[in-house]
């Protein structure tokens, strides 16, 4: 499915239970446009991957995606020989005779390296595929600088060489959506291949909407006074912050334990859907929590 | 588009103020923003504003400045350069020794023998204190450390590497030499896993209490630095500034010139805690903490609370592999820490080492190489 503006594209994921800003509207209209990858970057739960969830689905399009982590390979990111297999079939072949084929090599060789014994990852998939896909690259930032580099020269080209097989190149470029953490900064010339989109914590009536969208059923009040709560976390100095995935997930707690609104002791029951770390619950306790929930319940009352 | 000429005039421009500004805008980028501006509804200003921001700008700590260029732009109000209120003070200019390169002790000496510097002129200069050298002195200080900032503490790699004494069979390289042998597996080659750098944090105290140390700390931080990958550098006294990115310079006397004009809050007081706290919060949130060595160079006189010290070096300790702790006031045979901030980092330190000679700087060199995790336990 095409989408022929932006605002085409923001009902368009709307529609699909995400709610985007303009930015981000924007980042994946140019993304389509321009058939370039974009870089979404931000603090952890605010929407990264989700975003790339959405874009496959309001294009009707296949998500695949690659999660880095320290010491991804090409094994791993792109493709695999499948041994047991290949060895089952030399077995197999050892009962007759290793005749050589009109290409010089053996019949055995070119049988053992064809398609029916590759396993493809996820790199693969996505340039040798006929449906149109989405490529989710997430958290490059966890992959080693190695990985990035090989990264680049696919995002360049859109093509994978087998040496066994040969060149495979992309019928259809895919969508490409990569997503940091910004543990590290990323190198400069992968940066300059994609467009760059820095997503924040989402305005106070986004976050409400968002959770209404995303918690169907959950009472009006209550996700006002989630959302205002969390804010109000966000302004602490805190080891993490919650970010829009939290709100959801405490939100949807609050909605499963039959709660209409705030009060002290049900935040401090379910507070660790929010705050993920020890110091944090510790540090939002007692008086701050209490005021926390008071400024709340208020701000949502003025909604 | 009847003003297509216009719209390029205006966005080359525009690329041209934000490289003034320090960004880094090539011909690319700027084809890049009028591909875009062609996509998107230019009536919109929100739009026009994203499609430049992201098509031009590739780092969020560039958000700021393009915001000001773009408001600027738009709005035709003058662009207010970043200022510093502090110019940079002279300390690390006087570095700049004369040009008598001959004069140079460290330079004839064979690479690889940096632990055995027998002559006796080395010997008085890795014993004297940072505090008493001349600039002479400090120079050929320099040249030893670069040999010491060498020594990085490694880590085992998941990726692996092929290797004939390897502890795992790589599979795939033995499917294909067996077909030169009809299948049957001859040769049985292996793969181990490589070794690589372990990340390396360093953070220097340039407060007032310092200042003495401070300009040949930074030499030897510019030295690791230009060690390698994976190393990132700090500099605190009220507030951090990361340095890397000044340290990255080749030339000793041009990166210390800019860390002098980076680190606005030279020889003042001294908030380890907040500054700790700040680390953790903007750095090793980001995972730049997790595994990783950390050396903090300190004299451990915190102006505030020593229990914020104490809390923010635990934060710290929990994500590094390990945490060493240099400073100079050890070097003194009386010295106890008795520094309230000091005294509150202990236990959260697992090596705790001088560093205000060349010599105590070698054995920090042997302490990061051989380091273990002991605070895990």
């Amino acid at each position: 499915m095409e989408h022929g503006s932006i605002d085409e594209l923001e009902r368009a994921l709307r529609d699909a239970d995400y709610l985007p800003d303009r930015g981000l509207a924007t980042a994946l209209y140019l993304s389509l446009a321009l058939e370039k990858p974009v870089l979404l970057e931000g603090e952890a739960g605010v929407g990264k991957t989700e975003a790339a969830k959405a874009l496959a689905t309001t294009l009707g399009a296949r998500l695949i995606r690659l999660q880095c982590y320290e010491g991804l390979d090409m094994a791993h990111a792109v493709y695999e020989w499948n041994y047991p297999r290949q060895l089952l079939h030399i077995r197999a072949a050892q009962e007759g005779t290793v005749v050589p084929g009109p290409d010089g090599r053996s019949v055995l060789e070119s049988e053992l390296f064809g398609p029916e014994y590759l396993i493809r990852r996820p790199l693969l998939d996505a340039i040798d595929s006929d449906d149109p896909v989405v490529l989710l690259i997430d958290e490059i930032d966890r992959a080693d600088e190695e990985f990035e580099a090989f990264l680049l020269e696919v995002l360049s080209d859109f093509q994978i060489t087998i040496p066994e097989l040969g060149t495979i190149a992309a019928r259809r470029r895919p969508a490409v959506i990569l997503t940091s953490n910004r543990t590290r900064e990323l190198h400069d010339a992968l940066k300059r291949r994609a467009l760059y989109h820095w997503i924040g914590h989402p305005s106070i009536e986004r976050e409400i909407a968002i959770v209404r969208l995303r918690v169907p059923g959950v009472p009006e009040r209550l996700a006002a006074e989630a959302a205002a709560f969390v804010r109000g976390l966000r302004g602490l100095e805190l080891a993490k912050p919650p970010g829009v995935a939290e709100t959801i997930d405490w939100a949807m707690a609050l909605d499963a334990l039959g709660r209409r609104e705030l009060d002290a002791e049900v935040v401090q029951q379910t507070l660790g859907s929010v705050l993920k770390y020890h110091e944090d619950i510790e540090a939002v306790r007692d008086a701050t929590l209490s005021r926390l929930v008071d400024e709340a319940r208020a701000a949502a009352a003025s909604q | 588009m009847a003003s297509g000429d216009a719209i390029v005039g205006h966005v080359v421009t525009f690329g041209r103020v934000l490289r003034e500004a320090g960004l880094e805008v090539g011909p690319g980028r700027v084809t890049d923003a009028l591909r875009a501006l062609e996509a998107v509804d230019l009536a919109r200003r929100d739009d026009v504003y994203f499609s430049l921001r992201q098509t031009l700008v590739s780092r969020h700590d560039q958000l700021a400045v393009f915001d000001r260029a773009f408001e600027a732009w738009f709005l035709r109000a003058p662009v207010l350069a970043p200022s510093r209120d502090r110019e940079p003070e002279p300390v690390l200019r006087a570095v700049e020794a004369p040009a008598d390169r001959s004069a140079s002790v460290g330079e004839d000496e064979p690479e690889g023998e940096l632990l055995e510097l027998g002559a006796s002129p080395q010997e008085v200069l890795r014993d004297t204190d940072f505090a008493k050298l001349t600039e002479d002195e400090l120079r050929r200080v320099r040249e030893l450390m670069g040999r010491i900032a060498r020594t990085r503490p490694t880590r085992r790699s998941r990726r692996r590497t092929p290797d004939p004494r390897g502890e795992r069979l790589d599979v795939r390289a033995l499917i294909r030499r067996s077909l030169r042998t009809g299948g049957d597996p001859v040769d049985r080659p292996l793969r181990t896993r490589k070794t690589v750098p372990r990340k390396l944090v360093l953070l220097c105290d340039v407060s007032g209490s310092m200042d003495s140390y401070a300009r040949a700390l930074l030499l030897f931080l510019h030295a690791t630095v230009g060690a390698g990958r994976g190393v990132e550098a700090f500099a605190f006294g009220t507030r951090l500034s990361r340095l890397t990115p000044d340290l990255a310079t080749r030339d000793p006397e041009a990166a210390l010139a800019r860390c002098t004009a980076a680190v606005v809050d030279w020889g003042s007081g001294t908030r380890i805690g907040a500054s700790l706290r700040e680390f953790n919060e903007v750095y090793g949130r980001r995972g730049l903490s997790r595994g990783a060595i950390v050396v903090i160079v300190s004299d451990g006189w915190e102006r505030e609370d020593p229990a914020l010290v104490a809390r923010e070096m635990a934060r710290l300790a929990r994500a590094a592999y390990a945490v060493v702790w240099v400073n100079p006031l050890k070097g003194n045979p009386d010295y106890q820490p008795l520094a309230g901030g000091m005294r509150a980092a202990l236990p959260f330190v697992d090596r705790f080492v001088a560093g205000h000679n060349l010599r105590s700087l070698e054995e920090l060199a042997a302490v990061l190489a051989g380091i273990e995790r002991r605070h895990a336990a």
